[in-house]
């Protein structure tokens, strides 16, 4: 076990420190903070405490969360959520029967899902539970925009949603150019809830990679040739020096 | 950095040409919990799991074999066989999603899109007559009265032809419900056999123009073709019945039905029994003055 200076868990933590990663934007840096998604594929209990069924007596009980395994492709559509659970499971249910290898898929579909505010149909894979999440949020618009990063859990989705942020952020010129009367009425629909600055909504739903390519090319200046920087300083010696002798006249 | 979001987006724009290969009922997410009971952790620290023991899993619930649930949208076209502008229907996902949705004919019932709607339907009742519009189930029922036409038997000596007796000549040979209000009779009241007409205003709006003919008892018609007759009469009862299924709602239709049942098997008695006839039907028509008013409850929905 060699001797760490710090413990190795804590050097990802520390990584977003220092460097360049400690200057990008602060609504960025929180949206990285891990979080809980909302649980598709169990049940939580919701309580800490509750009556035992055995006992009848009040217990403290806590949810454990089951791992899911979301697959490369889950990035490329919208899952709801929904990913692999793998595990095992007991032949004819019972407990004292053989264990057998189990690994829980979910149907996937293909749904051409319309976008209002990039006016664009987009042929995405889905699952049935984003169909129910897209009615439950009156629109694939209000799905992409209401939703957390965590329960979107998809790249793509979060594309989408910096996509419409930015038409929304830069709608003079791009949200609806031929249609100033759908423009308005689409920027009224979505303009209380999501609006954000532009400079906001660039970093939206960005992977740290791309966040720090970003902020690289932000800062990135073109190096100046020194002979430039030398005959700038001579000019300016020259100009003090001439300023600092005495005014001679001559006389007449 | 819109460059390269759109170059993510990229792969999408392209039109995919293959549909997907699975045409079973879309509903499949799994909820499992362990069969294990996981040993309780101190609070805030993580659960120590067993490495197999707790991967073993038990299928609380798939939502492919739940009942499948109905979606709620408001129309904002009249569709065949759903309702008309403003309805709220409840339908199947897979048509709502697939054709309502995609065709516009359908919203999604957010609050917004509520309030728009029901504030077009307190203008549609409250406002000028000019920024009103006739409802879909009001053009069905003008139409229906466009094309339609009032016989009116005359019984007896002192029968005359109000408002009231109009009005349940609808109700009893069309099957219309017209609140005396609706309906304007202008040569009121009518004691000669002869050809009249009246004006049926439809919400308020809409005002149409139908023919009466006031026609004598023939007693020389004989009996099989009187059923003939009252036959046919039935049949584009029936028929009116229909097309005001779709219309009415307020109205039950089988009590008129069986009310019109009960009319021309009286009827059919009463020319039976030649000799009593006049006296008879009077009655009939007396009690019915007294039994059935004018019904309220306008179809004007």
């Amino acid at each position: 076990m060699p001797l760490l200076k710090y413990s190795a868990k804590v050097w990802d933590a520390m990584s977003l420190k220092k460097g360049i990663y400690a200057r990008l934007p602060k609504h960025y840096l929180k949206s990285l903070e891990p979080k809980e998604p909302t649980p598709v594929h169990w049940k939580p209990l919701g309580v800490q405490y509750r009556v035992g069924p055995k006992t009848g007596q009040r217990e403290r009980v806590q949810d454990v969360p089951i791992p899911i395994y979301y697959p490369p492709e889950s990035q490329d559509g919208l899952w709801g959520g929904e990913g692999w659970i793998s595990g095992f499971r007991y032949a004819n249910n019972d407990k004292m029967s053989t264990r057998l290898k189990k690994t829980w898929k979910p149907q996937l579909l293909k749904r051409e899902l319309y976008s209002e505010i990039l006016d664009h149909k987009f042929t995405i894979t889905v699952t049935a539970h984003t169909l129910d999440l897209i009615d439950a949020a009156f629109g694939f618009d209000f799905y992409i925009l209401k939703t957390t990063k965590e329960d979107l859990n998809s790249k793509l989705g979060m594309n989408l949603k910096r996509a419409m942020l930015l038409r929304l952020a830069r709608r003079e010129t791009e949200l609806y150019p031929s249609d100033p009367t759908k423009r308005d009425k689409v920027y009224e629909k979505y303009r209380q809830q999501f609006e954000i600055p532009e400079e906001e909504a660039e970093w939206v739903g960005l992977s740290l990679e791309e966040a720090v390519e970003k902020q690289r090319q932000l800062e990135h200046k073109e190096p100046e040739p020194l002979f430039k920087v030398y005959v700038d300083q001579l000019v300016e010696e020259l100009h003090t020096q001439k300023l600092c002798q005495p005014h001679l006249m001559e006389k007449k | 950095m819109w460059s390269s979001g759109r170059r993510v987006l990229q792969d999408l724009f392209s039109q995919f040409s293959v549909r997907s290969f699975c045409l079973t009922p879309a509903q499949n997410t799994v909820v499992v919990e362990r069969w294990w009971q996981v040993p309780l952790s101190k609070i805030d620290s993580p659960a120590k799991l067993h490495p197999r023991r707790h991967r073993i899993y038990k299928i609380v619930e798939d939502t492919k074999h739940a009942p499948k649930e109905k979606m709620e949208l408001i129309l904002t076209q009249t569709v065949p066989r759903l309702g008309g502008r403003g309805d709220t229907v409840f339908v199947k996902k897979s048509v709502g999603r697939n054709k309502l949705l995609p065709e516009g004919l359908a919203v999604y019932p957010s609050p917004e899109n509520k309030q728009m709607f029901a504030e077009e339907l307190r203008l549609l009742r409250e406002g000028k007559p000019e920024e009103r519009i006739q409802t879909r189930t009001g053009q069905l029922t003008v139409e229906f009265l466009k094309r339609s036409k009032l016989r009116i038997i005359k019984t007896s000596d002192e029968f005359q032809l109000t408002k009231e007796v109009v009005c349940r000549q609808f109700a009893k040979r069309l099957g219309v419900v017209v609140p005396p209000q609706a309906l304007n009779l202008p040569f009121e009241p009518i004691k000669d056999i002869g050809d009249y007409w009246c004006e049926i205003t439809v919400n308020g709006l809409d005002t149409v123009r139908i023919p009466i003919s006031l026609e004598p008892y023939d007693p020389s018609a004989g009996y099989l073709q009187q059923l003939k007759a009252q036959k046919q009469a039935a049949a584009d009862n029936s028929e009116a019945a229909e097309e005001e299924e779709a219309v009415v709602k307020a109205v039950s239709d089988a009590a008129e039905d069986a009310q019109v049942a009960k009319d021309s098997v009286s009827q059919v008695k009463a020319s039976i029994e030649a000799s009593a006839r006049d006296e008879t039907v009077a009655t009939t028509q007396k009690t019915q003055d007294t039994t059935a008013p004018p019904s309220d409850s306008s179809k004007k929905d």
